[in-house]
């Protein structure tokens, strides 16, 4: 076990200003009367967590508490305002699954596509498409224009997909919403093998009673901070009653 | 490869501080150009992906980029070798030959503007940078100016133009098209996405140059006292080199083309620090 993610007094501040200015006229008109106001947002505000290796991580709060800040400033998309946050190993962001894909492209050229993204060359996923393909369930649409799936059959694609890279840090926005019955147990396994291989796992839901299956710590965001950080039972039990 | 990005983030961020070219500074670009090697396998597929789906399936996409510029010779060679009776030799070759080069120069610098905005929910969720979203847009439609460069190759031939120029010089003033054309794309595609009516500035930017540079006409015509001026440009004087070389069968000297490959890269040069200096911000743009 060791400290995969260190994370120091966190913060994000959002400037929202008063008036967005998108334009380069609304700018120079904005320059021309000084006024530049912002109403300052904190998306998240002095959080300090460490994190090991080898655990499932569930990250639970309402819509707006900061969930996916956190996980886009972890994956490094986004930059802390201030703090620090020291991550070991190469993390994978999964913040929205199937984030490259294409409808009017096959199935087959979307995981060339998606692949890339995630950092896998051609070759690699050649190789490995009959196993993709298998795990999802779409063999026999692989000739099929990502159009004509279903939801859950294109969140399958992109988690299938993404079980193939090798990250040491995996980072997840709302599996749990697009798998059916079968799937879903099915990714979480997939998720437990892989935490005991060493790996850190951090989940974003809201299907509480998955996490409280599933994860070792559950980390309980509120407004930009952390409200409980501890065992899955009482952090739910804290967040129902609350 | 994800971690590798991290530390180059790190070094943009020292970077941004100051303009200078200091000895860790030219550090820095060269992770910079490190890293995009690390990520071609990325460009190639997102401009492969763009590519298909601009000519899916269907034979009318490519048909049109060819009936685009065959049209506007039509139009332009209508006004300028019967009304306006101009009696540049080879017109119509020259005149294709200048269409040619500007839509390559005028799809690009437009198409890489929305290139940032259209691949926004790549952007917004992988940790990549947004040169990769310009540099895959670029890619495509260097194809496609390829294809373009091949047919009117193919039309030279049929219709028997001496042609008889060196293969190197012409390769290497199209390389410095590239880097021009690159170059201005990596300055559009960040004002673009910050300043949503830039674009319509640089429509009107375009009209402007379309009519500076020597497309419908030969520089020759230019006043002799403004000539100096008018040669700084160095797409100005790669259109001219390119047909001299093509269709003319002069070889430019080596002080004019000296000075056309510094310009280019200074150009080009100046696209890089901007998009660079740009870059974080434009995320949080988006």
């Amino acid at each position: 076990m060791k400290k995969v993610i260190d994370a120091h007094a966190l913060t994000k501040l959002y400037k929202i200003p008063h008036e967005k200015r998108t334009t380069l006229f609304e700018t120079a008109v904005g320059y021309m009367r000084r006024q530049l106001s912002y109403e300052p947002f904190y998306a998240l505000h002095n959080i300090n967590f460490s994190i090991q290796s080898g655990e499932i991580i569930g990250l639970i709060g309402k819509n707006g508490s900061g969930k996916t800040t956190l996980l886009k400033i972890l994956g490094g998309v986004l930059h802390p305002t201030s703090g620090s946050c020291a991550i070991q190993g190469v993390v994978a962001p999964f913040l929205s699954l199937g984030v490259g894909f294409h409808h009017e492209l096959t199935a087959e050229e979307n995981l060339y596509l998606y692949g890339a993204i995630l950092g896998l060359s051609r070759k690699e996923i050649k190789e490995k498409m009959p196993e993709i393909l298998a795990f999802a369930e779409v063999e026999r649409f692989k000739d099929m224009k990502l159009k004509h799936f279903s939801a859950g059959m294109t969140g399958r694609l992109a988690f299938s997909l993404m079980t193939q890279t090798n990250p040491d840090i995996l980072l997840i926005d709302e599996i749990f919403a697009v798998g059916d019955k079968d799937f879903t147990p099915k990714s979480l396994s997939l998720l437990q093998k892989y935490r005991d291989e060493g790996k850190t796992v951090i989940v974003a839901s809201h299907s509480l009673d998955l996490i409280e299956q599933y994860a070792d710590r559950v980390l309980l965001l509120e407004n930009g901070t952390i409200k409980m950080f501890g065992t899955p039972k009482e952090v739910i039990a804290h967040y129902q009653s609350s | 490869m994800l971690l590798h990005h991290n530390i180059r983030l790190q070094v943009l961020q020292q970077y941004k501080k100051s303009m200078r070219l200091s000895w860790t500074q030219k550090c820095i670009i060269l992770t910079y150009m490190h890293g995009i090697r690390k990520h071609a396998n990325l460009i190639y597929e997102l401009a492969r992906a763009d590519f298909k789906l601009k000519y899916y399936g269907s034979f009318t996409g490519l048909l049109w980029s060819f009936l685009k510029p065959f049209f506007m010779l039509l139009i332009l060679y209508g006004v300028f070798f019967h009304i306006l009776k101009v009696d540049t030799p080879y017109y119509p070759w020259f005149l294709l030959l200048g269409i040619i080069v500007w839509n390559f120069f005028a799809d690009t610098t437009k198409e890489s503007m929305q290139s940032i905005s259209a691949k926004a929910h790549i952007l917004r969720n992988v940790n990549i940078s947004p040169i990769i979203a310009v540099l895959s847009t670029f890619l495509h439609l260097l194809w496609t100016f390829t294809i373009t460069l091949v047919v009117f190759g193919i039309l030279l031939g049929i219709f028997r133009v001496p042609f008889s120029g060196n293969i190197f010089l012409i390769l290497f003033l199209l390389l410095l098209l590239v880097l021009v054309t690159l170059g201005v794309s990596l300055l559009t595609a960040p004002l673009f996405t910050r300043f949503r009516d830039f674009g319509h500035l640089w429509d009107i930017l375009l009209q402007m140059f379309f009519w500076i540079l020597p497309i419908t006409y030969s520089h020759s015509l230019v006043p002799e006292s403004y000539r100096v001026w008018y040669l700084t440009n160095p797409l100005t004087r790669i259109i001219i080199y390119l047909r001299d070389t093509i269709l003319y069968h002069n070889t430019p000297d080596a002080s004019a083309l000296l000075y056309t490959a510094l310009s280019s890269f200074v150009l080009f040069a100046i696209g890089v620090l901007f998009f660079m200096r740009q870059q974080k911000a434009l995320i949080e743009h988006l």
